[in-house]
């Protein structure tokens, strides 16, 4: 029975071996910190509004270079165009190409009659006849011609305006064949780049950030007040794998030397440090191979959390070899027979709390949960599975581990004295002292590890760029696309009353590129009659016969747009057909003050098919309810782990479960008395203390006043520390808040099991 | 209207140009902080058989910018400064005002007009290719011709031809239409009257 078992898993390790070489060969790793965060289970739509503005930017560099003076901020451009092509294995040049606006130009051309904008049309359906002729005298005369089209296709040059509208969504000009804009005692020229490498995998080095550094040195040092200021997702990508690979080189080898020597120190034998390297190995293998199954891609922070995997899964091989010291190889069997029920029941508590933390619905969460529940389950199956079989020397009891054994009976016990009474008191009043101080945060911040500097870089250029707000936009929905335009237009007049307030600077929508084919028809009427009496009045005036030029009959249709050239420039904030729906986005620019964010979520009521969506406040709104409803399930879980101990050891269990529960309230307090808020993933990382922390106090009471049972709860504490400390280093705020709940929770639990340990000489079963 | 900035920034702008030409050019034009006189314009236009002449004059400032009157066959005014660019019928109705804060490129055709003025010769050559000859003692004729790709959407090319002063310039469009503009009684004085001054200020 046990050698099949053995097998089975060997199978099983062999299948896990050839899918880990295919993973890592193509690696999909995520570093977005989108894929993070919780998908919106009641409005996909929005969802999907979120990531197609985030993938439209995927491999898009953009950088300004500026310097104190038009002339220098030139030279300043080419030096850095000119670090940045050194680099043309990685980067090419996006280019902000002017033949695009040409090609612009012609497609709208045979339309010109139908594009206005609401300034005009004020203008034409109040404008007289004497008005509109001697505009058209005025333009006619002028030094030169209309630029764009010839006189008689806009007598009163209008297109002119309507361009400068389109023109106006971002600051950046035209100027001596570059991208210019003026901003903050600055001239700058406006750079595009893009990353040609897609695919991205762990230890590539950040050249992307080398390149843009250099070139930010050189310009720099070429000017007098030379600056750049670079943003994209490559660099966010590659700070985060920087990161990332530190971390979980830290983390993981950090835990996995400490678990080693500990190992040598207790065992003084090759065999244990082999066999439970073994079965962290497969732990972990195993983890990445199950979350790579179930999710389709694995994130980055998943393997950073994973990492502290190989503290906790050296348990079983810890308590396997604490037992099975100084006894006969032949007692293999019976020795891992006796352990069984206790462990188990230490796994089934540890994976019940991983998998706790998937109970929120952030997807990096779950696959933290699934990874870690299915590596802890690998280890244990190959301690199970193989240990008896592999382990055959004999295995002598070193002094270190016997000095340490008998070290238990020397820890202090708690007992019914007036000490540890008014000990007790103290502790609650500290406590309650520290629980009254805890305060809630629920902040998006606490997921965004990436450097300072980069946000920074990214907020300057949002700034200067006016930049349209990722996160804070209206979603507009309609039966057809018709109604989708009319209704962005019936919002558009709402808006502009609180763009002339400078609420904020503008907005960019599908609608402003492709007007609803009623307002089509409604301004191609506006503009003939006018232009109409316009070349009239002409005529009189010259004696000439000038005629109107011809336009389109037909109007532009949102295929025809969307195929076209001037679609580019809008086409991600069209959604299209979601389900029953159609969608679009409408951006805001210039949005900077979060008090004015109640005023346009007042814009949206009562404005049918009009979504106000403030993924900010979402996000926080759902990391307070998720704190909320874990903090529930803290409570309940320690309910039913008590049922269960009480089950299993009776009317001892208490002495279990109250180091658990105390260390859980030590750490809260700690959190309190520090000033460290209350965040989701405390009260996350509190729920896995439940998990394990009750292991120790299991251990003891399964095997009371066995020293070796004590041995393997030290070992296993030590390195759970160890791998939870060394999270507490994480740059990600999520992970080191986590890490440091882990910590103190672990070292509390840890001092607390054994005062609370039964007296000498009684046993639970 | 940005048509009507490059023509009056090729019309000062005539004391930068290129290399020996330029630098003979710029020796025969008279360095005047002031320049006012009459113009007429002959344009031609598609879909109009006979070219449409205009006759007005104007005040040319330097560091403040361009008065532009139109008195036949209708008048108007068109005014540009530092600031803004601002056109008005004379009967009324008819207007615009561009703010250069709102609309950065007015302020970059500004201010580029602004450093030529002041013999800034640079600038100009990095926006077209000049060519030209000395005409006689005084007279000079040049010819300009867009590298840059926004004002070669606008100009094929710029035709002036001048002594002390600028006398002719032919604007070719792109599009097909052409204007001539003739310069006369071309005089340093008198300085901007009240009217003319508050124009300018604005």
């Amino acid at each position: 029975m046990a050698n099949k078992l053995a097998i089975l898993w060997a199978l099983v390790v062999l299948a896990v071996g050839v899918h880990q070489v295919r993973f890592w060969r193509s690696a999909s790793l995520d570093t977005d910190v989108l894929a993070l965060l919780p998908e919106d289970e009641q409005a996909p739509e929005v969802d999907a509004a979120t990531r197609k503005l985030a993938d439209d930017a995927g491999r898009q560099l953009v950088l300004l270079v500026g310097a104190n003076d038009w002339p220098s901020a030139q030279k300043a451009a080419d030096e850095a165009t000119r670090v940045l092509s050194e680099a043309s294995g990685l980067l090419e040049p996006a280019v902000v190409d002017t033949s695009t606006l040409d090609q612009a130009v012609e497609f709208y051309r045979p339309y010109r009659d139908r594009l206005l904008t609401p300034a005009q049309r004020q203008w034409l359906a109040k404008a007289t006849p004497d008005e509109l002729g001697g505009t058209a005298l005025m333009k006619l005369y002028q030094p030169a011609g209309a630029q764009l089209t010839d006189w008689n296709a806009d007598p009163l040059g209008l297109w002119q305006d309507w361009w400068q509208a389109r023109a106006a969504e971002t600051s950046a000009r035209p100027r001596d064949g570059r991208m210019w804009l003026s901003g903050e005692g600055r001239e700058w020229v406006l750079l595009m780049w893009k990353s040609k490498v897609s695919a991205f995998a762990l230890g590539d080095g950040s050249r992307v950030t080398a390149a843009v550094e250099r070139a930010r040195s050189t310009v720099e040092a070429a000017v007098p007040g030379g600056r750049l200021v670079a943003a994209g997702v490559p660099l966010y990508a590659e700070a985060a794998a920087a990161q990332a690979s530190w971390e979980m080189s830290t983390i993981g080898f950090g835990s996995l030397a400490a678990v080693l020597v500990l190992v040598w120190l207790t065992f003084r034998s090759l065999r244990p440090i082999l066999l439970v390297g073994v079965s962290l190995t497969l732990g972990c293998a195993v983890a990445l191979t199950v979350t790579a199954l179930v999710f389709d891609r694995v994130h980055l922070l998943t393997l950073v959390f994973g990492s502290s995997l190989v503290g906790v899964a050296e348990d079983y091989g810890f308590h396997y070899f604490a037992a099975r010291q100084g006894k006969a190889p032949s007692e293999r069997g019976p020795v891992m027979r006796a352990l069984l029920p206790g462990m188990v029941l230490a796994l089934v508590t540890s994976v019940v709390a991983y998998l706790a933390l998937g109970v929120a619905p952030f997807p990096g969460l779950r696959q933290m949960a699934v990874f870690s529940a299915a590596g802890l389950t690998a280890a244990f199956l190959t301690v199970v599975c193989w240990f008896p079989s592999l382990d055959t020397g004999a295995l002598p009891i070193t002094s270190f581990s016997e000095r340490f054994s008998a070290s238990i009976t020397r820890w202090p016990r708690i007992t019914s004295t007036p000490l540890w009474w008014g000990t007790g008191a103290v502790l609650a009043v500290l406590v309650a002292v520290g629980l009254w101080k805890l305060e809630p945060r629920d902040d998006l911040r606490q997921l965004q590890g990436a450097p300072p500097n980069l946000i920074a870089d990214q907020r300057e250029l949002g700034r200067l760029l006016g930049l349209p707000s990722p996160a804070q936009f209206f979603l507009v929905q309609g039966d057809s696309d018709e109604q989708v335009l009319a209704r962005e237009a019936v919002l558009k007049t709402k808006l502009d009353a609180l763009v002339a307030q400078k609420v904020f600077a503008g907005y960019r929508a599908v609608s402003d590129w492709l007007p609803s084919e009623a307002q089509q028809r409604e301004d191609a009427a506006l503009s003939a009659r006018a232009e109409g009496l316009a070349v009239a009045a002409v005529s009189e005036s010259t004696g000439e016969a000038p005629t109107r030029a011809a336009f389109s009959q037909e109007p532009l249709t949102l295929q025809h747009f969307l195929s076209g050239p001037a679609a580019a420039a809008i086409r991600q904030q069209w959604l299209g057909t979601l389900g029953k729906a159609q969608y679009s986005v409408l951006m805001l620019r210039g949005l900077n003050d979060p008090k004015v964010l109640p005023r346009l979520e007042e814009v949206a009521q009562g404005l049918e098919g009009v979504r106000w969506v403030d993924k900010t406040a979402e996000i926080s709104g759902l990391l307070s309810r998720y704190r909320r409803i874990m903090g529930g399930l803290i409570v309940a879980g320690y309910l039913a782990v008590l049922l269960t101990l009480v089950a299993r050891f009776g009317r001892q269990a208490w002495r279990a479960w109250v180091p658990s529960v105390l260390g859980t309230l030590l750490t809260l307090a700690i959190f309190g008395w520090a000033g460290a808020p209350l965040q989701l993933f405390t009260v996350l990382g509190l729920v896995l203390l439940l998990g394990m922390g009750v292991d120790y106090g299991i251990f003891l009471l399964e095997h009371p006043g066995d020293g070796s049972a004590w041995l393997a709860v030290a070992l296993a504490g030590v390195s759970t520390l160890l791998s939870f400390g060394l999270l507490g280093l994480s740059a990600t705020p999520a992970l080191r808040s986590f890490g440091l709940a882990m910590l103190l929770g672990e070292v509390t639990i840890w001092i607390l099991t054994p005062c609370f340990r039964l007296p000498p000489g009684k046993a639970t079963h | 209207m940005k048509p009507f900035l490059v023509l009056t920034f090729a019309l000062v702008s005539l004391s930068a140009h290129a290399a020996d030409l330029v630098k003979d050019v710029r020796a025969r034009l008279v360095d005047a902080p002031l320049v006012r006189g009459r113009f007429e314009q002959k344009k031609s236009v598609a879909g109009f058989k006979k070219p449409l002449v205009s006759k007005g004059d104007f005040l040319l400032a330097r560091d403040q910018g361009v008065l532009w009157n139109t008195r036949t066959p209708f008048a108007s005014t068109l005014t540009l400064t530092r600031k803004s660019l601002s056109a008005q019928q004379a009967t009324g109705g008819a207007a615009y005002h561009l703010d250069s804060t709102k609309e950065p490129a007015l302020a970059a055709v500004n201010e580029l007009l602004f450093a030529l003025l002041s013999g800034d010769v640079a600038a100009l050559q990095k926006r077209f290719k000049v060519e030209g000859e000395l005409v006689g003692d005084k007279g000079w004729k040049l010819e300009l011709t867009p590298t840059d790709a926004g004002l070669a959407r606008v100009f094929k090319h710029i035709h002036l031809e001048g002594d002390g002063y600028v006398r002719q310039v032919q604007l070719d469009e792109s599009r097909g239409d052409s204007s001539v503009i003739t310069f006369e009684q071309l005089a340093q004085t008198p300085p901007p009257d009240a009217t003319e001054a508050e124009r300018l200020g604005k």
